[in-house]
């Protein structure tokens, strides 16, 4: 155990000393490159497209410098106002006076906080992209430089569309993508995680008033218990909760899903179509129907309640003590732990038939022979099972499970759905910070956005979940997926 | 990443109203109404508005976006709200620390004098109006059905309880909302408001040296939770109680009246609210005096004609036909004074509630703690946690500061 833990741990150090390396290296070349390169390489240093036009590649040199000229213009006008503040998020708050005769609002040269950080952290990012181009460009034209030296072909601007369009068309496909997981998940992912070292919240909403930077302190909260602040109290709740219903969601679903698959698939088993359409037909339901009918269906006034009441199941409970004595119904979706149960039946039941279609495909799929000569060899059924078909589920299904367990963390339909307006916490430290007995990190997070405008707390969660979600993803991908599994079955 | 998605759509949208702006005197404006029955009613208002104003051009757009939820949706993104909307009183406060609404400087005195006082005042934020009031109807009071009690037994809850017990039948009023839930303390005299910040709220339901403490107040209402007479249900549990005719009267408001109207009939009737027992006394339950405002965005790019148009929204001849089409109670005087309002139930059940209604000034944390307190109460305290103590982490969470 200890060798393959300093394994794990040398290669890590190599990965990264092999990361200082690739960094120098950047470095060492960028300096080798203006050493050796002649006038023009120099030049573009200055003018980006130089290079190109002394090897008379004259559209591309002319894009190159269009491209830096609109970047050095655009940078002081549009992005530096925003960058110059980026240390205050803005100082000059709102103010507007009426003015009767124009009957429009007169407002002054006003900061907004929000804009500085999203354009000033895109600012940043330009610069690096842009140090980054400087340095590549640099490089391509020192080898244009070898290349016209030493003789050989130099492309025409014809000649790099071709390129473009064969040798290196994965470029041309994964720009557009790529453009697009930057402008609209990477930007916002950094905006989210800088707004949680603001406080951006209700009493500092913009555009009318300012925030600003206030380091670690949102952090702080999240893990005080006071009488005040109760965010360190309802973390460690909400956090058990998450965690407790990921594992049950996934492994309930996982579980049931199998065993239906199997008894629907086993040879005794008649109408397996019918079976099979009929579960089917839980999925053909948009699931946010089947939860809010759910939901009204357990309520404490719904139809399961006086049906309970009516054939006795309430009085009966009462009597064993699940319902407590003054109550006149079954606490379903309104008492913690009902709920809590509650919410992982229910989920079974939207989520079975998908795990059944899965694990049917599979069992479909399991090589006859291994299982024939298992039973040639003498092994039961049960054996079968636990040896062959159980291991080869768990192969196929691995990276299924890991990401529907992620998916669980995050699982906001189910918990939001069916407990929005319904439950109300009897917990008091709870309440004080917004937070349910039966809230996910995810669901909380929501209502701390849409209801309290709490921003800065809620991109803290954010992150917390974010981590929690990757590590496990990462740890549960080297550890149960790797390994020497795959070869088991080849 | 929806924020900033947001921003982008926000600054798209604003430069085409600038552009727009430019291009011709067109005055563009979205307006929220609270209902979708509300809109024969703000169609009309519109064309009388048109008419009214004939040099110039409107081009008057209406969304439907309830009171309840308008607050909540201009928030989101205060510079894509509707020019003039439709609020619960409630919501002001956060709306104004936002700064969401204009400051109201166009015919300002006129609106003052021909509303109610109560009705000014809610709309009113540290001796700023910031909102037109609409309507003076958005409180609550008791609703009961005469086939089962009469006047004298309305008087009193202790003995509505008893009636409908004696009938198999409930009384009901919501607890799980701190809205429902002021009513026992403030009528016990217990303290709950806004602090002069408008965010942080000031809570004194833990007082033990008042005339009536905080836990006579809770052991008073665990008493009516225990009463098989009474049930705690929601609003939409409220009228599902009323039509199947196992609820024989309830707190709630007008938005509920002709649900209770269609099921009683001649039997329908509301009054103000009964008494309750504590500590060995009647004392009248409170209430908060609801109203309906109408605020106009400081952001809107007609700001002018906003503040124009939410003034004709809000006169006199609008309400009276907002009453007559919509059964909602005029803030306006002489609308108020009209015969047809005079001869509603629910209306006079609201004017003699206003008695003991107080306007409604709560910070944002008031809700999630009274809530959780009031069914915690409801389900008889089950935890067995000292009554005190439920009180002071009350008072923690309504009084923390926000955020």
């Amino acid at each position: 155990m200890d060798e393959i833990k300093t394994t794990v741990r040398r290669s890590a150090w190599d990965r990264f000393k092999a990361f200082l390396y690739l960094v120098g290296e950047f470095f060492a070349e960028f300096c080798r490159d203006i050493r050796d390169g002649d006038v023009w390489v120099r030049l573009s240093l200055l003018v980006f497209g130089a290079g190109y036009f002394a090897r008379k590649q004259y559209v591309k040199g002319l894009l190159v410098t269009a491209f830096q000229a609109f970047v050095f213009i655009f940078y002081p006008t549009v992005l530096w106002p925003y960058l110059s503040k980026f240390g205050t998020l803005g100082t000059v708050k709102r103010a507007a006076v009426f003015n009767p005769v124009t009957m429009k609002n007169e407002v002054n040269d006003y900061d907004h906080s929000f804009m500085i950080l999203l354009f000033g952290l895109i600012a940043i990012l330009v610069i690096v992209a842009m140090l980054v181009f400087w340095v590549k460009n640099l490089r391509a034209v020192r080898r244009l430089q070898v290349l016209a030296e030493s003789g050989k072909k130099v492309n025409t601007f014809a000649d790099d569309i071709r390129e473009m369009l064969n040798k290196k068309f994965y470029i041309t496909l994964l720009a557009l993508p790529s453009l697009g997981v930057t402008l609209f998940t990477i930007v916002p992912l950094l905006v989210m995680l800088c707004v949680a070292f603001t406080n951006y919240d209700q009493t500092h909403m913009v555009p009318t008033s300012l925030f600003t930077w206030v380091g670690f302190a949102n952090f702080k909260t999240l893990f005080t218990h006071s009488q005040t602040i109760t965010f360190g109290y309802s973390f460690g709740k909400v956090i058990t909760w998450t965690l407790i219903w990921a594992v049950f969601a996934t492994s309930t679903n996982f579980i049931f899903g199998i065993l239906l698959a199997m008894f629907i698939n086993n040879k005794k088993t008649l109408w397996k179509g019918l079976w099979r359409t009929l579960f089917v037909v839980a999925i053909a339901v948009p699931q946010f129907v089947s939860l809010l009918l759910v939901r009204n269906f357990f309520a404490n006034t719904g139809i399961v309640n006086t049906i309970c009441a009516n054939i006795g199941l309430t009085g009966f409970l009462k009597q064993i003590g699940l319902v407590s004595q003054g109550s006149a119904y079954i606490p379903f979706l309104t008492d913690p732990v009902w709920a809590k149960v509650m919410i992982i039946l229910i989920n079974m039941w939207v989520g079975i038939p998908y795990l059944m279609l899965i694990a049917t495909g599979i069992l479909m799929n399991i090589p006859q022979d291994i299982l024939e000569s298992a039973r040639i060899d003498g092994a039961n059924a049960l054996q079968s099972f636990r040896k062959i078909t159980m291991p080869y589920i768990l192969f196929v299904t691995g990276p299924y499970l890991v990401s529907s367990f992620t998916a669980n963390i995050n699982n906001f339909n189910v918990i939001y759905l069916l407990t929005n307006d319904v439950f109300v916490t009897k917990d008091q430290m709870l309440a004080n910070s917004n937070a349910q007995e039966v809230d996910l990190l995810i669901t909380w997070l929501y209502r701390l956005t849409q209801n309290y405008y709490n921003y800065k707390m809620a991109s803290v969660l954010g992150i917390l979940i974010f981590i929690i979600s990757a590590a496990f993803t990462v740890f549960a991908f080297r550890k149960l997926i790797q390994g020497d599994r795959e070869e088991r079955f080849q | 990443m929806k924020r900033f998605l947001a921003m982008l759509l926000a600054v798209c949208m604003l430069l085409s109203l600038v552009t727009l702006a430019v291009a011709d005197d067109t005055v563009n404006l979205l307006v929220w109404v609270g209902d979708d029955l509300d809109q024969d009613w703000i169609n009309g208002v519109i064309e009388n508005f048109k008419a009214a104003n004939p040099d110039t051009t409107f081009d008057i757009k209406v969304g439907i976006v309830s009171e309840a939820n308008s607050a909540a949706t201009a928030m989101t993104d205060i510079t894509a709200a509707a020019d003039v909307y439709s609020i619960a009183d409630d919501r002001l406060g956060d709306l104004v620390t936002a700064g969401a609404l204009q400051p109201i400087s166009l015919n300002t005195e006129d609106i003052i004098a021909r509303n109610t006082t109560g009705s000014v005042a809610a709309a009113t934020v540290d001796g700023t109006l910031y909102a037109y009031p609409a309507t003076a109807d958005n409180g609550y009071f008791m609703f009961y059905s005469k086939a089962y009690f009469t006047e004298e037994d309305v008087l009193t809850l202790d003995k509505m309880m008893e009636v409908a017990a004696a009938n198999g039948k409930t009384v009901t009023m919501d607890w799980s909302s701190g809205w429902y839930l002021y009513s026992f303390f403030q009528g016990a005299g217990l303290e709950m408001t806004l602090s002069d910040d408008n965010t942080t709220n000031i809570c004194n339901w833990n007082a033990t040296d008042t005339p009536i403490t905080g836990v006579q107040v809770v052991e008073a209402m665990l008493a009516i939770a225990a009463n098989p007479g009474f049930i705690n249900l929601t609003d939409s549990e409220f009228t599902t109680g009323i039509k199947d005719g196992s609820v024989i009267a309830g707190v709630n408001g007008t938005w509920n009246a002709t649900v209770a109207q269609d099921a009683w009939g001649d039997d329908y009737a509301a009054t103000k609210l009964p008494t309750y027992t504590v500590a060995g006394e009647q004392v009248q339950m409170a209430s908060f005096s609801g109203y309906k405002l109408v605020g106009v965005n400081a952001y809107s790019a007609n700001v002018g004609w906003a503040m124009m148009f939410a003034d004709y929204m809000t006169n006199e001849e609008s309400q009276l036909s907002r009453f007559l089409l919509r059964n909602q109670g005029p803030s306006n005087l002489a609308a108020g004074a009209s015969e047809e309002v005079q001869a509603s139930p629910a209306i006079a059940a609201l004017a003699a509630q206003s008695a003991y209604a107080t306007t409604q000034r709560v910070g944002s944390n008031y809700w999630t703690p009274s809530s959780t307190l009031g069914t915690i109460i409801y389900g008889g305290n089950a935890d067995g946690t000292d009554l005190q103590t439920l009180l002071d982490n009350l008072v923690a969470g309504v009084t923390a500061p926000v955020n």
